[in-house]
Formats: structure tokens, C-alpha cells, sequence
């Protein structure tokens, strides 16, 4: 018990010294600035435009077969279709994943993973609805027990359709990310 | 082992449980089971008729007889006969014995059939939901008169 | 219910239903007492889609194109169950030739099925280089097939009573090309198999299921064919032309892992013959029987009531279809009974023991299909 205690009045300290930091502002001469300064001050200038190269060159995705689009998914990140020479490489953790593809039909039991698959993601990241299923229900619309919608949920920037789309289409789906990567029209950053 | 010989085993063996027997094919044969008694019918097979793969296990809604089939196809790894065993249940209060200890792998299919159905499945060792999500246990989606099909939800629809 | 039975220095590790072993979503929830498993259930569902109340809802040349989405690496398999409950509620004659040309696409269905599922495995067990070479084969084969169905995946090619299109022209060139390739390649992959120090020590008596277990689980496929079980529908009850065919049912007698990839290994190269013996035999004919009501052309069809369960040799084992039809121009009920159902059930009893290594070794051997499991 003793030691609870003493960690919450560490933690009690701790807030307290950076309720104090926040004095330095008065200081002459002395100016604190944090990330979201620094990224947002960025987003204005030529800057931003380098980072997004470096972004768009370099879209990781996550593996997560979840119907027929998934098995698609697999062979655009191997061998034969070879996405690995536009710098988009099959990632199985989404904690080094950029982009979420939704390869299927969503259902209400698998959802709520789906989302901390989404969650876990660094950002920026971005969503392609891959295939039918994730764009429009595909021919489970009527199911009871898939859920419908999905692009209200997550923030998809590029749809696939087809049932399945082939490797070629998923790779030109890419194409049609870095596109408003570039221009940046892309969901994934905020500008 | 030929079909006639495994119905003429089976009904010989019971008389009171087995009724309503066909031989559609040289492969195929049906029997309908009274559901107090499928268990015995089904250690049966398997230990004396070789019947020792239970294929499949599923429900058949018939709202207007009111009532509910459990079918069982039973086949075997030996001779290529698959038996169509059938339970029929009242709708309201469907509960048949689990043929669990028979036939290991029935548990999936079991509580497949009680989720998507209703059947209650007696001596099962773990029955709840399989492939739905928990709160939509009680619907019985595959009912002949559930309500949730079609699902409407999706937008622009024609 | 992992949870109620916890003991002193026991954890549970919940696997998936996101996770790169895994070839679909599925839940796999290990006890672990230091790094041996306790006890594991597997918890499924998670792509569930209600496929059964669909076909219930649709005409039945609508669903084939339903039955074409249960598993994505044996949509072939599928339609032709479906297609065969059909043909035989109702009555309907296949010529010999379209007979033959569903015993091509089905059985490159069933090579490229056992490509991809190899090549996973490899990865699973770290073995990534293994997938690259297998997809690049599978490539080769989904063009050929591509090249008769139209399609890669999901192909809505099988119609009742006969095919959608014949075989194009220059296919027999096509397959003259490709399979000395497909075969010098699996060649290759058992040299690769056979030699590897490091894949041998992962699979060899490893997650050994015995025969009389496995008859008792209720597996059937390349894992129940792998305890030296020769059960083999084509073989057990023929269907279409198999029975007119030279193959031999391939077995294994150890039951481990290895064996279950030897096993699929060999039955690459058996559909291989198949599909030549085929293309040698297949007479000259029309696709659909003369004067019958039923072909390609009649959307709305009317079958007459009655029950029959249908069941063909999925690349995974006995794929079947229970239909009970009423009378009207949709089926009454479908069952789809699927091979990798019982086999996924076998999980826990084969995991008990194992270390959590080998769990993935294990579960992906059995080269499930969760999108089949779950429908």
C-alpha cells in the first residue's frame, strides 16, 4: 500500500512540475513550441512537400485477409506483381503499416477488431476499401450479419471495386493514393 | 456394405425408434428418428455399422408443419453409404439430446444449429454462441420468420 | 471459457483474429503454463456472412455466384457441389465434354489452392522465400485458368447441365508450356522441403494426429490422407469422369506436419496428370444435352422438391451441400458443409502439450480456409 502511494504523489509531483513548465513562456528570449507546432507551422510550407514524397514512395500495408480480396491482396505483395520496386511492401504488423486495406466484408463480430487494427496504426495512414464487400456490401448486402457502410466508419481515400479487383487494380489504387498524397487532397493528414 | 442390409440392421434393431425408412440410392438412405432415442441410434452406427463420420449436423425450419428438423448425415471412411438421419421437433420448445459423446466433432455443429435455430442441445458441454456475435443471440436468424432479412441498412439501394 | 479455469503461474495469449499466421481471421486463445500449451479453444465467426440464408433468397442461377464466395481458393469445388444437388434433384444430363472440361478447371483449382496454401505455410514457419516461388507458379496456373473462366478467383463458370464457355483455342499449347515448369518447380520445393535442416526440425513429428484420432475428429482431406487413411470422394463415390481417370490417391503414413505438405506436394503432381489425360480423352461434343429445358440461357428454373446431399473432394477435403428444394424457383434450404469446419475443431485436442512455437506450425498445416469455416 505504501508503495501506491508513493507513486501517486510522484505522479501528483510530476504534474505539478509541468504545470510550472508552462511559465516559460514569460520568459524573455526563451520560447517552447511542441510537435504539433512544429507539424502544423511545416504543413504551410515547401517542407510538407518532401515529406509527402517521402510519404507516398513508401506505403506500407497490412496484411489482414478477411474474404476472396485478401487472397488478391497476397499475390500483389509477392512475387509475380512485385509492388515492392513503387516502395509498397506487405507489412503483417499494423504498428509499421501506413495503409489499411479493407479486403472484405466487415461483420459485426469482426468490426470492433477491425478498428483496433485501425487504432494501433501510426499516423498518417490511409484507408483503400478494397472489392465490392468493402465498398457497397457486394452481394452481402442483405446479409444480417455483416455491417454496411464501412465508409462511414473508417476514412477511405481510395475505393477498388471488383469482385474480386485484380493485383492490377489494387497496384493502380495506389497510384490514385500517391496522387492525392501529392496533391494533397488525401483524409490521412490533416493540412 | 449395402444399403439395404444397414436400414434392415437399423430397423431391426429399433423397432420403435426408426421410422418413415427409404433407400433412394445404392448410396444414399434416409430414416427419421425419434429424438428421445438418438443417441443410442447413433452409438449404434457407429459401433456396429461402421457409420463412424458424422458429416454434418443442421436444422430445417418448416414454419407451417411447425416444426423443426435436425438432420445428421452420417457416412464412413470405409464403405461409401451416407445415412440421412432426421429428428423432428416441435417449433416452440425444440430440445433434442447432443450426440457429443458419440460423434466428437457434433460440438461446432451444435451450437451452430442452436444459435441459428434455437435447438437446445441437452448434455452438450459447452453450448453457446459460435459464429454470431453475443448480442444477437435469441434471433434465431436462420428461422424461416425472421425479421432482420433483408438487411436495409446498406445505402443507395435500388 | 479459458478464463474459469486459470491456474497458479498459467496465462492466457489471445491469438488473431488479426494475425499474419493466420491465413483468415480466426481466434485461437492458448493456456500457457510457462511456453507449453494447457489447453486452447478457437473461437470463429468473425467473417461470418450468412451465406446459407442468402441462397435461400436467390434464384438458383443466381447462386452460384453466392456458393463461388464460400472459400476463395476452391470456388470451383464449391459450384460444382452446388451445381450437382441441382442436377440431380432435377434430373439433368452433362455431356461427356463439359464433364471433362469442369474436371480441368477443377482440378486447377486444386493446384493452385495447394501453391498458395505450401507457400503460406512456408511462411508461417519462416520459410518467406518458399512463398515467393510458390506464387510465382500459381501465377502460371490462374492464367490458364483465367484463360477458360475468365476470371482468377471467383469464376461463376459451372452451369446446370454443362460450362459456361469451352476451352480456348491454344490451351493444349498453353498447358504443354506451363506444367514442365509447375513440375520442375515442386520438384524443386521438395528438394527444398526434404534437405532443409532447419524446416525438417519444425515439421517433422510435430503435431502428429494419428488415424484412428482423425477418423474420430471427423477430418477428411490432405490431413486425414496424411495418417495414411486412402479416403478420397473421387475415388469413394465418383462424380463427373473420375472414375474413367488414372490417379492414385495420395498418402502418408506419419501424420505430422511434413507429411501433410508431402501429401499436398503429391497431389499437385496427380491433378497435373489428370488434367493431360483429360485434354487426351475429351471427345468432340456439345456443351449442354440437346432439346433440354435447363441451359445457360434460362435465368428462372424450376426445380422439383425434393432433398439430396451432393458431396465432391474439395482441395481441403469433403466439400457437400445438403438442398431440400420445394417446388419453387429458389432453394428451400441449403447446407454447405465444409472441410475445414472439423478440421479447425481439431485444434485444441492437437495443441495440447505442443510449445507456442508450434502452434502456428501446426494450425498451418492444416491449411484452413476461414471464410469456408465461417460462411
Amino acid at each position: 500500500m505504501d508503495e501506491v502511494e508513493q507513486t501517486e504523489a510522484e505522479q501528483t509531483e510530476v504534474e505539478e512540475n509541468e504545470a510550472e513548465n508552462f511559465g516559460y513562456d514569460d520568459v524573455p528570449g526563451v520560447t517552447l513550441t511542441d510537435s504539433n507546432a512544429i507539424s502544423d507551422f511545416l504543413k504551410k510550407t515547401k517542407v510538407q512537400d518532401v515529406l509527402n514524397w517521402g510519404r507516398k514512395n513508401s506505403l506500407w500495408f497490412t496484411v489482414n485477409a478477411m474474404g476472396c480480396c485478401g487472397v488478391e491482396l497476397l499475390s500483389t505483395g509477392m512475387a509475380h506483381y512485385d509492388t515492392d520496386r513503387f516502395g509498397i511492401i506487405p507489412r503483417n504488423s499494423p504498428r509499421h503499416a501506413d495503409v489499411l486495406i479493407i479486403s472484405g466484408y466487415v461483420t459485426k463480430k469482426y468490426l470492433p477488431a477491425l478498428k483496433r487494427v485501425w487504432d494501433q496504426m501510426p499516423s498518417p495512414k490511409w484507408v483503400i476499401a478494397f472489392g465490392d464487400c468493402a465498398i457497397s456490401g457486394g452481394p452481402f448486402y442483405e446479409s444480417y450479419s455483416t455491417h454496411q457502410n464501412v465508409d462511414e466508419i473508417f476514412p477511405v481515400d481510395v475505393f477498388v471495386p471488383g469482385c474480386p479487383p485484380r493485383c492490377e487494380a489494387l497496384i493502380q489504387g495506389f497510384v490514385e493514393l500517391q496522387k492525392k498524397i501529392e496533391a494533397k487532397k488525401d483524409r490521412g493528414t490533416e493540412y | 456394405m449395402d444399403a439395404n442390409t444397414i436400414i434392415d440392421s437399423l430397423s431391426g434393431q429399433f423397432p420403435d425408434d426408426i421410422y418413415d425408412t427409404d433407400v433412394e440410392s445404392g448410396i444414399r438412405i434416409l430414416a427419421k428418428v425419434k429424438p428421445e432415442n438418438v443417441v443410442e441410434v447413433c452409438r449404434y452406427l457407429k459401433e456396429d455399422l461402421s457409420f463412424d463420420h458424422l458429416g454434418c449436423e443442421f436444422g430445417v425450419d418448416y414454419p407451417d408443419r411447425n416444426e423443426i428438423e435436425v438432420v445428421y448425415l452420417i457416412s464412413s471412411y470405409d464403405h461409401p453409404v451416407v445415412l440421412t438421419l432426421k429428428a423432428i421437433l416441435p417449433r416452440d420448445n425444440p430440445e433434442i439430446e447432443s450426440v457429443v459423446p458419440v460423434y466428437w466433432n457434433a460440438n461446432w455443429y451444435e451450437r451452430e444449429t442452436y444459435e441459428l435455430f434455437g435447438v437446445k442441445y441437452i448434455n452438450h458441454p459447452d453450448l453457446r454462441q459460435l459464429v454470431l456475435p453475443e448480442e444477437m443471440l435469441g434471433e434465431w436468424p436462420l428461422r424461416k420468420d425472421y425479421k432482420g432479412f433483408p438487411n436495409k441498412t446498406a445505402k443507395n439501394l435500388v | 471459457m479459458l478464463e474459469e479455469k486459470v491456474g497458479p503461474s498459467e496465462m492466457i495469449v489471445h491469438i488473431g483474429p488479426q494475425h499474419p499466421m493466420l491465413p483468415g481471421p480466426f481466434r485461437l486463445n492458448a493456456r500457457l503454463r510457462g511456453e507449453t500449451v494447457v489447453d486452447s479453444e478457437v473461437e470463429m465467426g468473425w467473417i461470418h456472412k450468412g451465406i446459407e440464408k442468402i441462397l435461400e433468397n436467390k434464384t438458383y442461377l443466381q447462386g452460384i455466384t453466392i456458393v463461388d464466395r464460400i472459400c476463395y481458393l476452391a470456388a470451383l469445388s464449391n459450384e460444382e457441389a452446388y451445381v450437382g444437388c441441382v442436377e440431380k434433384l432435377a434430373g439433368i444430363e452433362v455431356p461427356e465434354r463439359s464433364q471433362y472440361i469442369r474436371v480441368i478447371v477443377e482440378e486447377l483449382s486444386r493446384l493452385q489452392s495447394h501453391l498458395l496454401g505450401m507457400g503460406e505455410y512456408a511462411s508461417f514457419v519462416g520459410f518467406v522465400s518458399m512463398f515467393m516461388y510458390t506464387i510465382k507458379e500459381r501465377e502460371d496456373v490462374l492464367s490458364l485458368l483465367d484463360s477458360i473462366t475468365g476470371a482468377r478467383i471467383t469464376h461463376s463458370f459451372l452451369r446446370f447441365g454443362g460450362v459456361k464457355d469451352d476451352i480456348p483455342p491454344g490451351f493444349r499449347d498453353d498447358v504443354k508450356r506451363v506444367f514442365p515448369n509447375v513440375r520442375k518447380a515442386i520438384d524443386s520445393y521438395e528438394d527444398m522441403y526434404s534437405t532443409d535442416s532447419i524446416y525438417r526440425a519444425r515439421t517433422v513429428d510435430v503435431g502428429v494426429l494419428t488415424a484412428d484420432v482423425a477418423k474420430d475428429l471427423g477430418v477428411s482431406g490432405p490431413p486425414l490422407r496424411a495418417t495414411g487413411v486412402p479416403f478420397d470422394i473421387r475415388k469413394d463415390e465418383p462424380y463427373l469422369v473420375y472414375e474413367d481417370l488414372d490417379f492414385k490417391v495420395c498418402t502418408e503414413t506419419a501424420g505430422d506436419v511434413y507429411a501433410r505438405i508431402q501429401v499436398r506436394l503429391d497431389e499437385m503432381r496427380e491433378s497435373m496428370y489428370i488434367i493431360e489425360q483429360c485434354l487426351d480423352q475429351m471427345p468432340e461434343g456439345p456443351l449442354f444435352a440437346e432439346d433440354t429445358p435447363y441451359g445457360k440461357r434460362s435465368p428462372v428454373m424450376r426445380i422439383p422438391a425434393g432433398e439430396v446431399y451432393h458431396r465432391v473432394e474439395d482441395p481441403r477435403g469433403e466439400m457437400g451441400f445438403y438442398m431440400v428444394s420445394d417446388g419453387s424457383d429458389k432453394p428451400y434450404r441449403v447446407k454447405i458443409r465444409g472441410p475445414v469446419y472439423p478440421t479447425l475443431q481439431t485444434l485444441p485436442p492437437l495443441l495440447k502439450g505442443v510449445k507456442v512455437a508450434d502452434i502456428v506450425a501446426i494450425a498451418g498445416s492444416m491449411d484452413t480456409c476461414t471464410s469456408e469455416v465461417d460462411r
